[in-house]
């Protein structure tokens, strides 16, 4: 059996960070001023301005908190998928906001939860989920509520 | 040190006029632009010729969009510029407009915004940085994430917050100049189309084509040209701002907070002293948003207020009474400008049925992709 590919390795990795080791950690990064963001970028940091070295990668843990969340109804996908072999969005599927333990909030979708149950303030936690249409297996990131 | 609008000379609006707000049709947009501008220049009595200069509010239309309509008005050959903010764009328009009469640089100028639906690409999509999941996270459902939040923190029931499209759909049944002009029902509205999240159809912004024109104004300008001063209306602040860093969800509320409380005390004014508000509610959970972000009540309390009707035409403060973006529309360009409109008219006394008695102070407020916000006050002399 093949190693899934990751459909999008400059934002994830399937490794876990010491403090939620079983849970894929987020690229994140942090600048000499204190300030970590989602995704890592050298372009410049958006609180003091530094640049290159001073920008420096940081695995974030995936563990955070619900801050909201909204099953979308509608969705015309005009945007094609990240890349061949990978299924479109489909509606209806659920949109979670999470403040990350770490520190930055991300938005992605949430799988495996029942929306009427969903709650601000829940734990969630990451997990890879297939998303390929093709023979080869492609994951991507998603969130859950954790159990 | 820097100087607000109200330390330079007066600048006032003395011409409004509209395409109205509609779905998209084969209509050029030349004519949609041109009657808005053709209204704007007989309501202020004044001709072409008399407008210095032109700052074209569009998002939507693509490159150079400005010469190739206003020529048939009789090529000047004046100056003209393109200002695009996503939906600011009319907003921006105004303001630059609002600067330059100030300054002295133009006696007469004219903001203009005009779009059709079209599809163009957001430039944050092209930054190089990659994203978890935006390409499923439409405004809609950015908007129904801060209304699941919004009832979560403030107990507020989805049914609650589809009153502000009660309210909304109501002033816009009254305006010509309105996309949707039909009253709905709580049930009505509650039962359309699910969006996302509780969001319903009804509580979203249509976004169609349409124009909106303003035609700004100096005092030696109106006594030149013989405008009736006694419906020209004071431009007393402009203040405008773009998103801290953080990126926190709610940007939109916090720079709305920030701008609005910046536009009053440009014009020394408190909340309380707005008659009439016309804020960007493309989603119902906007209005209870920005109401709260003024400073008109305390966070979680705009839904009672809203409930008694002081947020009614006749009541406390008259919140969109064009109907706003849920049913005047909101398409892109115009909006900004309309605004302006809509309460250029009010404080003359001269919106008919949608009139806000006795209305001496507006104020609009826009925020755009970015985000970006801008308010301006309007006073009655
Ligand atoms: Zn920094």
């Amino acid at each position: 059996m093949s190693t899934p590919e990751i459909l999008k390795p400059a934002l994830y990795a399937a490794e876990g960070t010491s403090t939620l080791p079983d849970h894929p950690s987020l690229r994140g990064g942090k600048c000499q001023c204190g300030y970590v963001f989602f995704p890592l970028q050298t372009y410049g940091c958006e609180v003091c301005g530094r640049t290159g070295d001073a920008l420096q990668p940081v695995a974030l843990s995936g563990g955070g908190m619900l801050i909201a969340s909204a099953t979308v109804h509608i969705h015309a996908g005009r945007t094609p998928p990240a890349k061949a072999d990978v299924k479109p969005h489909t509606a209806p599927f659920t949109i979670g906001s999470i403040k990350l333990d770490d520190g930055p909030t991300v938005r992605t979708l949430l799988v495996d939860v029942d929306e009427r149950a969903l709650k601000p303030g829940q734990r969630m936690v990451s997990k890879l989920v297939s998303v390929g249409s093709g023979a080869q297996t492609i994951v991507d990131l998603r969130f859950t509520t954790a159990s | 040190m820097a100087k607000t609008l109200k330390d330079l000379r007066p600048v006032y609006v003395v011409g409004i006029g509209w395409h109205r707000y509609q779905p998209l049709s084969e209509t050029p947009y030349v004519m949609l632009g041109l009657p808005a501008i053709r209204q704007a220049l007989s309501d202020a009595g004044i001709t072409w010729p008399d407008v210095e200069s032109s700052y074209i509010g569009t998002g939507l239309l693509g490159m150079a969009a400005g010469r190739a309509m206003l020529k048939h008005l009789g090529a000047t050959g004046r100056p003209l510029v393109h200002i695009e903010n996503a939906s600011a764009s009319g907003s921006a328009a105004f303001r630059h407009a609002c600067i330059e009469v100030a300054a002295g640089i133009a006696d007469v100028s004219l903001a203009i915004g005009v779009d059709k639906p079209g599809v163009v690409q957001r430039a944050f999509t092209k930054t190089g940085i990659g994203n978890l999941a935006d390409d499923a996270i439409v405004p809609f459902t950015h908007f129904a994430l801060l209304t699941n939040e919004y009832a979560h923190k403030h107990g507020v029931k989805p049914q609650d917050v589809a009153l502000v499209a009660v309210k909304n759909h109501r002033n816009g049944a009254l305006n010509p100049n309105a996309h949707r002009q039909q009253e709905r029902s709580l049930d009505e509205i509650l039962g359309g189309k699910p969006v996302s999240g509780t969001l319903t159809a009804l509580q979203c912004c249509p976004v169609g084509e349409g124009a909106a024109a303003v035609i700004v104004a100096s005092e030696d300008a109106i006594k030149r040209l013989g405008i009736d001063p006694g419906r020209a209306i004071r431009v007393t602040a402009s203040a405008a701002s773009s998103e801290g860093a953080g990126a926190h969800a709610a940007a939109d509320a916090a720079i709305t907070k920030d701008t609005i409380a910046d536009a009053l005390k440009q014009a020394s004014l408190a909340p309380t002293n707005v008659d009439v508000l016309e804020l960007h509610d493309a989603f119902t959970v906007e209005e209870l948003h920005y109401v709260e972000a003024m400073g008109v009540c305390k966070p979680g309390q705009a839904i009672h207020l809203l409930k008694e009707g002081a947020f009614d035409i006749g009541g406390q403060m008259a919140v969109s009474p064009s109907g706003g973006l849920i049913a005047m529309g909101h398409p892109i360009g115009p909006t900004g400008v309309g605004q302006i409109g809509e309460i250029a008219m009010q404080l003359r006394g001269e919106a008919g049925a949608r009139q806000h008695k006795g209305a001496k102070v507006g104020l609009a407020h826009m925020v755009g992709l970015g985000a970006v916000c801008y308010v301006h006050v309007l006073q009655r002399p």
